[in-house]
């Protein structure tokens, strides 16, 4: 495993954390997902820590905050210290009193009903006596600007919202050292930069030492004061947009009205065959429930279309799969080119895996597969890019110039603005239920007042930053 | 007054009612399951303040089932008087489904689940994870109803019969359990990181405490539903 | 028991007990209202679904108790949800979750294959069937009523519960997402 620590040569005064050669096996696997590992942390350093999927970004974060190896029966060697004190020697739960840790998928860190009773959960388990919570709960909301929410039941909150009220529950512990993984995955890109700066505020207030797990590094502007890359990355080389060669015997356009009642209004749309289309907006503008009634998923919705074989990739791709391979899922449908499909979009190799077995990228592009092979002249993709590394960004760019060499009309939602303007032939924009567009890609980026309305941010880096070797030299 | 019900601890009410469905099992006689029903009503009418109307939706699907049990036992039954087995088993329908509906309608799942941890020692990793799963039946219902649209998307049929459906149970719960088993992981380690150890050495928010009103009313509930039993029995 | 399960163990039951509760109303349930005028024959070949939970969590958890803890859980949930059956169904979760588990401890919890799960299938029905004789007032009944129906569910708990709930665990096994449970250990150690 190739590993670059960016360390300055300061002498701390409090080493907060030590690793010195820690490997971890998970119990199932031979190889360790970790190996030699060394890392110091100091008080107030803030660190994001890089990687492909899969390298063991959160497999460290685990063995951090002390929850690994238990909790997974992994093997763990090497020396792990905690203010100068092993691991091993700390009582369950101990840790977690001064390591907090906020997790990337808002969905499944909460255990409570409302804000308030979430909140108390973490004083519950600290056994901080009932006369106390109320003003503990007061003081934290207070100080993460949360007051409002605080009755609020937690289903019904925005993802941004959410991410901010795990954070708050992890900072009621009092922590010393903080650790976010990817917690920007679901969020759209001003939601995103909102939480940095509101984090930000909160790191300098408290001092703690911050680590990150993130892909999007970009947002976090001058955050960081280190980068840890564990494993480097080579990127497959990618082909100019026009080096995919158009079939046009089957481009077709696609058009189509819809409208579900009480969420979308009327939506007019026309793409253009082998074209691909971006819909950007804010979350919960209505973008996903767009691309379900397209598909025919929303019984409610009125529709007029030229096209009903609309291809489709949900968030989470999995919820297509019907069989136990690869190979079969993109033959599924009938269609004669599977071959040529598993080919093209990079899937020999897991031909014959079960689907469910491959990388999140993998199952994607299967997806995307069995959907061309059925010959669905339109394809609709929902957040193709959350939580996904550069490599895989780079395969599902290539992919889908690929699906739009075969005079496919694309729809791609995304809060990836980067990838966006890679990719998209136009973009449509919508918020509140409104759709409007389409814009050419330009235009979006060099106007204030619709990327405000939007939520949107200008691309960073230019057309390619995706190279972590090449960003690395600009860190320290 | 009509908050009593509202107000007596989960658990007891949750022992009262077990042992009164229990007891229940043993009188094959119209009356008796007659005069449970008919007093788990009064007990409603004075004690609680019931949405009747959702009360008596809830009541239909087994109504419903009682007509069937009626029947059933009417033409395939054994005794010498086969009416009134008839009669006994399809109240008894209704003495079973009151009894649970004055429970469920009066406690909140919240209250619920805090009163089994605090009073029947119920441990806290098993009362939180039932928690986790309340929380999550929405999303995975959702996500349920995905599954099957999208699979539907690739696979263009009608499945009307519940043996088609049950055929196709595998293909649409393996996405859906794969996801579960994530969630169930991602949520365990959200606790622990938060410091959950499922041990008892912990406080409660929700103080669910024993008092003295719950002994007298658990008392008032017994002896009505008990006098129920003895008069039916005597009759 | 508790102490060695682990969180990760005792939440997932809770999500399976949850999934398995949704497959059961969403599924096969609801429209069929009708069905209960039949009388207490008419759910009988559909039974087994009910015992998929104790199944399928104990195939992969592998430890004492994870057949009758997650079938306790479903019931409590729907009582949460305000089900009118909810109360009588904790009963009845234990019972049946207890006949599933019988199965298992007969095998001192080292074996989980085919014939054991059809087994757990056939006890989770007996079980439940006991229970249902009592509480229903089955003796009231023609025995050959009764046994009718016992035999129908004899047969639901073995297809549905004990052969359906292998063909989800191997499904779900294939998956990968398995790793880290039981299930996962086991089988990779009679690989090795």
């Amino acid at each position: 495993m190739a590993m670059r620590l960016h360390v300055k040569s300061v002498m701390y005064v409090s080493k907060w954390i030590e690793f010195h050669n820690v490997t971890f096996h998970y119990p199932d696997e031979d190889t360790p997902v970790l190996s030699d590992m060394s890392l110091t942390l100091s008080e107030g350093e803030k660190w994001l820590i890089k990687g492909p999927s899969g390298c063991g970004k959160s497999t460290l974060f685990f063995l951090l905050n002390g929850l690994y190896p238990e909790a997974c029966d992994g093997e763990v060697d090497g020396t792990r210290l905690l203010f100068g004190k092993p691991y091993d020697e700390y009582r369950p739960g101990e840790i977690s009193q001064s390591i907090a840790t906020v997790f990337q998928d808002p969905d499944s860190q909460f255990c409570m009903p409302t804000v308030e009773e979430e909140l108390a959960f973490t004083l519950e388990n600290r056994s901080i006596p009932r006369e106390e919570m109320d003003l503990q709960i007061t003081r934290i909301l207070e100080e993460t600007g949360l007051t409002q929410f605080r009755t609020r039941v937690i289903q019904t909150l925005s993802g941004g919202e959410k991410q901010r009220v795990a954070t708050a529950c992890a900072l009621l512990m009092n922590p010393k050292i903080v650790l976010l993984d990817e917690p920007l995955a679901h969020l759209d890109p001003l939601t995103a930069r909102e939480y940095v700066a509101w984090f930000s505020d909160l790191q300098v207030k408290n001092g703690w030492t911050v680590l990150v797990i993130d892909h999007q590094d970009a947002i976090w502007e001058s955050f960081f004061d280190y980068t840890l890359v564990l494993e480097e990355t080579s990127m497959p080389p990618l082909k100019a947009k026009s080096a995919y060669a158009k079939e046009v015997k089957s481009q077709q356009d696609f058009r189509a009205e819809v409208r579900v009642p009480g969420i979308l209004h009327e939506a007019k749309l026309e793409v253009t065959g082998g074209s691909i289309t971006v819909l950007a907006g804010p979350n919960g503008a209505g973008k996903s429930t767009l691309l379900k009634a397209l598909a025919g998923l929303i019984p409610k919705a009125d529709r007029e279309q030229s096209d009903e074989t609309i291809g489709y990739v949900p968030q989470s791709p999995e919820f297509l799969f019907i069989t136990p391979s690869v190979r079969q899922e993109v033959s599924f449908g009938g269609g004669l080119r599977t071959e040529e499909f598993l080919t093209k979009l990079l899937l020999e190799g897991v031909a014959n895996s079960n689907p469910f077995a491959v990388s999140q990228g993998q199952k994607r592009r299967t997806a995307i597969a069995a959907m061309l092979n059925d010959g669905r002249p339109v394809l609709l993709l929902d957040e193709p890019t959350a939580g996904q590394d550069a490599f895989a960004l780079h395969e599902l760019e290539d992919a889908l110039f690929q699906v739009a060499a075969e005079g496919t009309a694309v729809v791609v939602v995304t809060h990836d603005m980067n990838f966006a303007e890679r990719i998209a032939d136009s973009m449509l924009l919508l918020k509140d239920g409104v759709l409007s567009g389409p814009f050419h890609p330009a235009n979006v980026f060099s106007d204030p007042s619709l990327l405000r309305t939007y939520r949107l941010v200008q691309p960073t880096g230019g057309a390619r930053d995706v190279d972590v070797a090449s960003s690395l030299e600009s860190v320290h | 007054m009509s908050t009593w019900l509202h107000r007596l601890n989960p658990s007891i009410k949750m022992l009262v009612t077990f042992v009164f469905i229990f007891a229940l099992a043993f009188y094959f006689d119209p009356w008796t399951p007659l005069f449970v029903f008919i007093a788990v009503l009064v007990v409603q009418l004075l004690f609680s303040r019931i949405n009747w109307k959702r009360w008596a939706l809830l009541m239909l699907p087994f109504s419903l089932g009682a007509v069937g049990y009626f029947w059933t036992t009417y033409v395939f039954g054994t005794s010498d008087d086969r009416l009134e087995t008839a009669l006994s088993l399809s109240f008894r329908v209704f003495a079973f489904s009151s009894l649970s509906l004055l429970f469920v309608l009066t406690t909140s799942p919240m209250q619920f689940i805090m009163s089994v941890m605090q009073q029947l020692k119920l441990s806290p990793k098993l009362a939180y994870s039932l928690l986790v799963g309340y929380q999550f039946l929405p999303v995975l219902k959702d996500e349920f109803i995905q599954i099957r649209q999208v699979q539907q998307l690739r696979k263009p049929q009608v499945q009307k019969s519940t043996l088609a459906k049950l055929r196709a149970l595998p293909s649409v719960a393996i996405p859906l359990l794969a996801g579960a088993v994530r969630k169930a992981e991602k949520t365990a380690f959200a606790m622990e990181a938060r410091g959950f150890t499922g041990t008892r050495d912990r406080t409660y928010f929700h103080e669910v405490r024993l008092e003295r009103f719950d002994l007298y009313f658990s008392v008032v509930l017994i002896v009505i539903f008990t006098s129920c039993l003895v008069v039916g029995a005597t009759l | 028991m508790l102490a060695n399960w682990k969180l990760k163990e005792v939440v997932l039951m809770s999500l399976l007990a949850v999934v398995f509760g949704i497959i059961y109303l969403v599924f096969l349930h609801i429209g069929n209202i009708w069905s209960s005028l039949i009388g207490p024959i008419a759910y009988e070949w559909i039974f087994g679904v009910w015992f998929l939970v104790s199944i399928v969590a104990m195939a992969i958890i592998r430890k004492p108790g994870a057949a009758v803890v997650p079938e306790v859980m479903a019931a409590a949930i729907e009582v949460m949800l305000g089900n009118a059956v909810g109360p009588r169904l904790i009963l009845a979760g234990l019972v049946q979750g207890l006949g599933a588990e019988a199965a298992f401890a007969a095998t001192r919890y080292r074996r989980f294959d085919l014939p054991v799960l059809i087994m757990a299938g056939v006890g989770a029905s007996l079980f439940s069937f006991a229970y249902g004789y009592l509480l229903g007032g089955f003796s009231a009944l023609s025995p050959w009523y009764v046994a009718l129906m016992l035999g129908i569910r004899i047969l639901s708990g073995a297809v549905i519960a004990g052969y359906g709930g292998s063909l989800i665990v191997n499904g779900l096994y294939a998956t990968g997402s398995l790793r880290g449970y039981a299930i996962a250990r086991q089988k990779r150690d009679v690989r090795v």
